[in-house]
């Protein structure tokens, strides 16, 4: 196999030459964030062509086969991702690596004495704790539990390895546990090695395996391997498995993992992981209603990967079009994220364009395209996801109905506050339980999550204690902002400066020019002497946003790439996404849902929570006692 | 000394002794190179980028002192190549037919195509060269080190792909093989000359030992170009994020010839070759003597 991205090349054609070489002009003179709505959105089409022909570089698989076909796997998708592309099976399947958006000469980890400075635990005491919550107003808590039920799965490293910890230099005065230090430091477990055999032409790039796949396959929701997903089913009409508990179902209980749900993916879980991963085995199971009274000679195989696609494919789209416009609330992503979806509106661009171009329909229904490397999720895609401070210290628990029947958790009482390492973990299925997923939604619905910004890392995470599966080993004591420092250093993430550079941004000169807070940008002086020293996570959360974004444009340059990307690459989102592989009724629910109707579908009684309201993201309204 | 023209080049010369070590041990400075930083990166990027994609394998010298392979290969080229005698008797035709050149000044065949099959047998025992394997060496050369407007015309010719595949080929895919009679066989065929001019000139031949004509002879590589990725020091000196740097191997050996710097001695990145090149010539300059005698 040739290093040269497995035989894949992007090819631009003459208007994208054409666009690239205008904007570098226009760009010179004015950002693209300041340009008027049409024009800005094709400049992030000319950053994203730019990005597909030099941010996409592969690492080889890392498996030998792609496992036996079976088949359907050209119909719907398999458990662990493989066949998706067909002439390329292995690719985007669990357990292959992480691919890269730098080339892999850049990828390569500091020395040990380098990958230490500045100590991860004085940058986490320093400029990423919690001094006061910063919240995040326009967006609510819902759309913190959505980015982690997006992504908890699709970045998974394995769990970390022991021995050979980091050890990192605790400074005098540092609150860290005595009982929790060793020889005078904080240990930091490495991630998991990839023992695959390398391939020469990578260089002193390190890989890493995704335990996951890499695809927008729902597959937090369904598992990554066959059996995980048998396990899954109900095994009757497509349907997931749900357990009846006290009024309503829920997913059961996971064996290994006290008070937590059993679905794809559960590490890490918590009140907001628990209601989506819910409120979507009810929508996969309406699907499933739906079909079978369309198509009733199916058998519950065709049911449930059917669902599945619908399911999946519904998901992405509330992300794309959705989400993502609340996070980033800005005219030309507005527009953008809507194009990439549907196409644009204007009936001039397609006369342009094309019909098939997918800036006119819109990515799904176009033609897969991997662009410059096959496609895997990336290390630096991973590195801008850290997004932990959309989490607060605490979160509220509200009730919806205002007078008689309360759930026995919030009878005779006001809204109960509960610090944040309450609402997860062993307890989660318990307060599920007591408070009903109405009153979680609504309460998730109503509160802000934290900002995305420098000192506003959640404190409870600075100290936390995960629980380990059963029979897992116990996992030491962490401090999540220092571990976040780590592995993007050990991975060989660039740290800001450079990756700014390699993701087509000019380097700054000075911390002045990452932020305007003159007291931030002195304690990074102090903290790195050097701005090209800064580290990644530090650099995006410091950073200036754009006005309207909830994060900063260097985060956003990975997004412009990669959030396109998990949709081009994927054969059930392009070339199959037609009415023969979904089913016109699935091609119209996907057309027609959206999260409000999904949330309403299931929880009706949220209705005047989201009256009005335009993006279920937003802030819900006030409807219950305060 | 250091130049800067924003969006053409950064770039800074070394050639004291110190820095040049300093620089090559610092891990601030890098062998490959991005290619951003200036125009002329790019351009001098581009050009050594082919030693990183043929046949899927990257060229040891454009390997980086973090990349386990390069380590692990080095080591093991470096305990072959420590094997002198056996390596010797190897390559005996050879050496005796340089040295019949140093001596006379005339060979049966082209003195150059005689080093790159000495060097050739190090690796493989039937490495046969011949016009075209050193041409195209030369022309690889000359990819490296020519100006832009003879590395266009290789490129757009073909015969810098051509010549690609011949080494290659010639080299069964081992790239060390490939990099030793490509690109460094031509330090070798410039000191096997200059041996040749020092037996002329009155009887050096005679007084001198193999190991005084080694050091009058021998030379390290002009120069070798690395790579900041981000700002940093090497000896006190700010280098600036994607800075050129230039060791200038040959002038810093001039001002301290015992420190080992034509084969980064004990450095990282140490030449495999250390031992086996003075061997090699050495040889060449006995038989060569004896034959005189």
């Amino acid at each position: 196999m040739s290093r040269e991205n497995d035989g894949f090349e992007f090819h631009p054609t003459g208007l994208q030459r054409l666009l690239d070489a205008s904007y570098r002009v226009i760009n010179f003179f004015v950002r693209w964030d300041r340009l008027p709505t049409l024009i800005g959105a094709f400049n992030i089409a000319a950053f994203r062509d730019r990005l597909r022909a030099h941010n996409l570089h592969h690492t080889g698989y890392g498996v030998d086969s792609a496992g036996e076909w079976k088949p359907g796997y050209e119909r719907w998708r398999s458990a662990d991702g493989s066949y998706n592309c067909l002439a390329h099976p292995r690719m985007g399947m669990a357990r292959t690596r992480f691919g890269r958006n730098v080339p892999l000469t850049e990828a390569v980890p500091e020395t040990d004495e380098a990958l230490l400075e500045p100590s991860p635990r004085v940058i986490s005491r320093e400029l990423l704790a919690r001094h006061e919550f910063i919240a995040a107003s326009s967006l609510n808590l819902l759309a913190a539990a959505w980015i982690q039920f997006e992504i908890h799965n699709w970045f998974s490293h394995g769990p970390p390895q022991s021995g050979n910890e980091f050890k990192v230099p605790l400074p005098r005065g540092d609150d860290w546990p005595q009982k929790e230090r060793f020889d005078g430091c904080m240990h930091i477990q490495r991630t998991a090695r990839d023992k695959s055999t390398r391939e020469p032409w990578l260089g002193a790039a390190p890989t890493f395996r995704n335990f996951n796949s890499h695809w927008w396959d729902a597959g937090q929701l369904y598992g990554h391997d066959h059996a995980t997903q048998m396990k899954i089913r109900s095994r009757h009409d497509g349907k997931i498995r749900l357990v009846r508990d006290r009024d309503r179902e829920m997913l059961p209980e996971d064996p290994d993992s006290k008070g937590v749900d059993f679905t794809g993916f559960n590490d890490n879980w918590w009140i907001g992981l628990a209601v989506l991963h819910n409120l979507f085995a009810f929508e996969h199971n309406a699907i499933c209603d739906a079909l079978k009274s369309a198509y009733p000679e199916w058998n519950d195989e065709e049911l449930f990967q059917h669902a599945r696609l619908i399911n999946g494919a519904l998901i992405a789209k509330i992300h794309t079009v959705e989400w993502t416009p609340g996070i980033l609330a800005h005219p030309v992503l507005q527009f953008g994220m809507a194009a990439q979806w549907s196409g644009a509106p204007q009936r001039w661009l397609h006369l342009l364009l094309g019909e098939d171009n997918e800036v006119s329909r819109g990515i799904p229904g176009s033609a897969t395209d991997q662009h410059s490397a096959p496609y895997a999720m990336t290390e630096e895609f991973t590195a801008v996801y850290r997004m932990h401070p959309l989490l607060p210290d605490t979160v509220r628990i509200h009730s919806l109905k205002v007078k008689g029947d309360k759930p026995k958790a919030l009878k005779g009482s006001k809204p109960i506050t509960l610090n944040f390492v309450d609402v997860q973990g062993p307890v989660t299925r318990g307060l599920m339980k007591d408070h009903g997923f109405a009153n979680v939604l609504y309460s998730l619905g109503i509160q802000n999550p934290g900002a995305l910004c420098i000192r506003n890392y959640p404190n409870f995470l600075r100290q936390f204690k995960k629980a380990a599966r059963r029979g897992d080993p116990n996992i030491p004591l962490m401090d999540m902002a220092a571990v976040d420092i780590m592995r993007d250093r050990e991975r060989g993430v660039p740290r800001y400066n450079r990756f700014r550079e390699l993701l087509g941004k000019t380097r700054v000169t000075s911390f002045e020019e990452i932020t305007s807070s003159p007291d931030i940008a002195d304690k990074m002086r102090e903290i790195y002497k050097d701005v090209d020293r800064v580290d990644l996570l530090v650099g995006l959360m410091a950073e200036d946003p754009p006005k309207g974004f909830g994060f900063s444009d260097t985060t956003f340059r990975a997004f412009i790439l990669m959030a396109s990307r998990r949709l081009k690459s994927d054969r059930f989102f392009t070339d199959d996404f037609r009415p023969e592989i979904y089913t016109e009724l699935g091609m119209d629910w996907i057309q027609n849902n959206s999260m409000k109707s999904v949330l309403l579908r299931h929880f009706p009684e949220l209705g005047q929570a989201l009256e009005g309201v335009k993006n279920s993201f937003s802030p819900w309204n006030v409807v219950a006692e305060q | 000394m250091r130049i800067t023209i924003p969006g053409i080049v950064r770039l800074a010369w070394l050639s004291d002794p110190d820095e040049v070590v300093a620089a090559n041990a610092s891990g601030v400075v890098q062998r490959s190179l991005s290619g951003l930083g200036g125009l002329v990166q790019r351009s001098i990027a581009a050009k050594l980028a082919v030693f990183q994609k043929s046949d899927g394998d990257i060229w040891p010298a454009f390997r980086d002192r973090a990349d386990r392979l390069r380590s692990d290969r080095q080591k093991e080229l470096e305990n072959a190549l420590a094997k002198t005698q056996g390596l010797l008797k190897r390559v005996a035709p050879e050496t005796s037919a340089l040295a019949a050149y140093v001596r006379t000044g005339s060979t049966n065949r082209p003195p150059e195509i005689i080093v790159q099959q000495m060097v050739g047998r190090l690796f493989f025992s039937d490495y046969a060269a011949s016009e075209e394997s050193y041409d195209a060496a030369c022309a690889l050369q000359t990819w490296v080190s020519g100006g832009p407007i003879k590395s266009y015309l290789l490129k757009l010719s073909g015969e810098l792909e051509r010549s690609l595949d011949l080494i290659v080929t010639l080299s069964r895919g081992d790239t060390s093989c490939a990099h030793a009679t490509a690109i460094a066989m031509h330090n070798l065929v410039d000191t096997i000359e200059r041996m040749r001019r020092l037996a002329r000139a009155r009887d050096n031949l005679q007084k001198l030992s193999p190991q005084e004509a080694i050091a009058s002879t021998l030379r390290a590589p002009n120069q070798v170009v690395r790579e900041t990725r981000d700002a940093g020091h090497v000896c006190g000196m700010h280098l600036g994020a994607r800075t050129l740097v230039v060791l200038r191997l040959e002038c810093a050996r001039r001002q301290k010839p015992d420190a080992g710097i034509e084969f980064f001695a004990k450095g990282w990145n140490q030449c495999p070759a250390h031992a086996i090149v003075p061997a090699l010539l050495a040889d060449v300059w006995k038989k060569a003597k004896a034959g005189a005698a």
